[in-house]
């Protein structure tokens, strides 16, 4: 038996925006901890794990762990039909292959029951060890969003790198070249704002700007933005969930191709 | 960068280059039985056994996931199809002035660029000298070519359009030279070439065993009987025809099929292999039965009704074992080191344009393509940093699929048939010619076992 019942349903709604475009079919977890989920894209480049922790709900019930395989594409259809006030609750029955979504109108006068099929779906869980980042970005989140649209309309990847001036957003492209720096800068005033560093070591990492603007997605979210890179790991983009958790994107770097060895006599055109 | 090579040269080569592509566009799509293969060849039967009893083995993927990957490709299959598929019509094929084919260039060119546009890392692997047990499936197949060649020509006298295309494909064969070609080319465009001693499928598998390459492409079923741990198909359809990658994969299928690798060969070589001939009458399902059974060929042959079924005469299944499970490959793959390099482009013009009648601005074009791939090729993957892991939670439908109630049945009738092995056979073998009512009698018998 599980349910889980949320006053605030439009949190359910936008957790869903962040992940559908990246991920297709998923398994939810549930726990007595909480309902999580932890996805890989079809390509097997970027991540998102997903964690509200069963706190965070207004009603939190799960008498076994269980993992419910969904498509996404398909709850977010059901989850359109809820009104952005309603309270929503998810509900399954052991043994059962459907799971079903309620939503009650904020005054109680309308209640809608919608049900949908759950799949089998062969997913494998990947160990994310704990890590200590060389640099940890901290910036609003609508700020990193633009970034990252911006630079799409000129180039394919984009490279980050940290230094103790800032963090620099560079691509390249047919038409030109695009950097963009952001200073440390911590107004008291409004935290949110502020773009915060912490550098153990400068680093300098190459991305896929496609992937990048799937996670912006999360922006609705959060008001800022956590990026922690290593030059050794997939970097995280974090998104705080108030008071019941997280969504972290990681996403694997473009790596210099070892193979690569130019031939003699021809000019190779790699810069 | 000089390029010696008159205008109108070019115009006449791009108007007959517009006309072969309308060819092979028309009859590419509109005949998919094309692209199979006139003359069987690996194992038979085995993709439909496998998806009927070991469904988990195969999975479709997207031609692009395979980014970064590197991939051994049976490079004599795929010149096989080209000849068969690559501009086309009637007995008519894309040639360049000297009147010599040139299919093969064309269809390697266009698609290793296709692979190396979505970020693979091609090693075409090309055959060596078969072994001696291929060689009578390589009379039978020559003889076929001969019938076809016969009737290519009684077709082309009748005027028969369908029968002219059909038979003019079962004449195709690779030869040195289309195999000298391609090397050259793949040469040129910085491609890696490796010659197996003997079988490519071979190679291809000890490859990926070792880690070298990722997974093996070929159309050949063989590759799985050699072991190579990933096996790719349709990974070198054309994209015009939509099929997904299917992968399969070893481990998966002894798993699901609850067989060792010997027994698997032993399986593969009872369904038909190209070593040997197989039992008559017995086909991929019995094979299975009788290896579940006896769990190898010698004990098969000591308990089956021979009467039945004739044993050919001359059965060399342990030396077509031998050749699968020690298969003549290169000895040093551990320094064996696979490149790949920036394309030749002064060649490739000498080699494509000026020799072989290739379009100078498509050859360009082409050249800039595989450029701009090498720089795309770097993309990580996360499994290179993260470690799968079992995940603790249990799915709450408990999955009680039809596949799995079958393969039950099959596992209890199997061991029904422990209870009183030669009786059950011999009549269910009796009775093998009405094999449904064989196999109700055999799950009736087991029942009435039971109490039931």
């Amino acid at each position: 038996m599980l349910e889980l019942r949320l006053v605030q349903g439009s949190l359910f709604k936008k957790v869903m925006e962040a992940i559908k475009d990246l991920v297709t079919d998923a398994n939810f977890d549930c726990s007595a901890t909480g309902f999580s989920l932890q996805a890989m894209d079809s390509s097997h480049v970027a991540l998102v794990a997903l964690l509200l922790r069963s706190e965070g709900f207004d009603h939190y019930r799960c008498d076994r762990n269980l993992s419910m395989g969904m498509n996404l594409g398909n709850m977010s259809k059901m989850l359109k039909c809820a009104g952005a006030d309603d309270i929503i609750t998810l509900k399954a029955d052991d043994g059962s292959d459907t799971v079903t979504f309620m939503f009650e109108s904020p005054n109680q006068d309308k209640i809608a029951d919608f049900e949908m099929k759950l799949m089998d779906i062969d997913s494998e869980h990947l160990g994310i060890p704990e890590a200590e980042y060389q640099a940890i970005v901290r910036m609003p989140s609508n700020e990193f969003s633009r970034i990252c649209k911006d630079l799409s309309s000129i180039g394919d990847t984009v490279v980050i790198s940290v230094t103790k001036e800032g963090v620099k957003f560079s691509t390249r492209g047919d038409i030109g070249t695009a950097n963009i720096v952001c200073r440390q800068n911590m107004s008291v005033d409004k935290p949110d704002e502020a773009v915060i560093i912490e550098m153990q070591e400068p680093v300098t990492l190459t991305f896929a700007l496609r992937y990048m603007n799937s996670f912006t997605k999360a922006s609705p979210l959060s008001n800022t933005v956590t990026i922690s890179l290593s030059s050794d790991l997939p970097v995280v983009v974090e998104y705080k969930i108030a008071e019941m958790g997280y969504i972290r994107y990681y996403l694997a770097p473009k790596i210099e191709d070892e193979d690569e060895e130019p031939k003699p006599g021809v000019k190779n055109e790699r810069d | 960068m000089s390029i010696d090579i008159s205008r109108r040269f070019v115009k006449e080569r791009r108007r007959e280059e517009l006309q072969e592509e309308r060819n092979s566009a028309l009859t590419t799509p509109a005949s998919p039985v094309s692209v199979k293969q006139p003359i069987p060849m690996g194992i038979k039967g085995l993709t439909k056994l496998l998806a009927d009893n070991a469904p988990k083995c195969m999975k479709e993927q997207k031609f692009e996931s395979y980014f970064g990957r590197k991939i051994a490709i049976d490079a004599s299959m795929s010149i096989y199809q080209f000849l068969i598929v690559v501009g086309r019509s009637g007995t008519e094929m894309l040639t360049n002035e000297a009147g010599e084919v040139t299919s093969h260039l064309q269809g390697m060119f266009s698609r290793t660029i296709r692979l190396l546009e979505a970020g693979l890392k091609p090693v075409y692997v090309f055959d060596g000298k078969p072994p001696d047990l291929k060689k009578q499936e390589l009379a039978k197949r020559f003889s076929k070519r001969a019938d076809a060649t016969e009737d290519l020509a009684a077709a082309i006298e009748a005027g028969e359009k369908e029968d002219i295309e059909k038979f003019s494909k079962r004449t195709v064969k690779v030869t040195k030279q289309h195999n000298e070609d391609c090397k050259k080319l793949l040469g040129l465009m910085g491609v890696p070439v490796i010659e197996a001693p003997s079988e490519a499928e071979a190679e291809c598998a000890v490859l990926c065993k070792n880690g070298k390459v990722y997974a093996v492409a070929s159309e050949d079923m063989d590759s799985l009987t050699f072991g190579a741990p990933r096996f790719l198909r349709h990974l070198m359809d054309p994209s015009s025809r939509k099929i997904p990658v299917m992968e399969f994969e070893v481990s998966k299928i002894l798993q699901e099929l609850n067989l060792t690798m010997d027994q698997f060969i032993d399986l593969c070589i009872l369904c038909g292999c190209d070593y040997c001939d197989s039992i008559r009458g017995i086909g991929g399902q019995t094979a299975l039965k009788l290896i579940h059974q006896f769990g190898s060929i010698e004990n098969i042959l000591e308990n089956i009704n021979k009467e039945r079924y004739q044993i050919p005469e001359d059965w060399p299944y342990q030396e077509a074992r031998r050749l699968f499970k020690e298969p003549a490959v290169s000895a040093n793959h551990e320094q064996l080191e696979i490149k790949w390099t920036s394309p030749d482009e002064e060649g490739l013009i000498t080699f494509l344009v000026n020799e072989n009648g290739f379009n100078l601005d498509r050859v360009i074009k082409a050249i800039e393509k595989i450029k701009a791939a090498k720089n795309k090729s770097a993309q990580g993957r996360l499994e290179s940093f993260f470690k799968p892991v079992v995940s603790t939670s249990l799915p709450i439908k408990r999955k009680e699929t039809l596949e799995k109630a079958s393969r039950e049945t099959v596992n209890k009738k199997s061991k029904a048939n422990d209870r009183s092995p030669a009786q059950l056979l011999e009549l269910a073998f009796r009775l093998s010619t009405f094999s449904y009512v064989s196999e109700h009698f055999v799950r009736l018998s087991f029942l009435k076992g039971r109490g039931y």
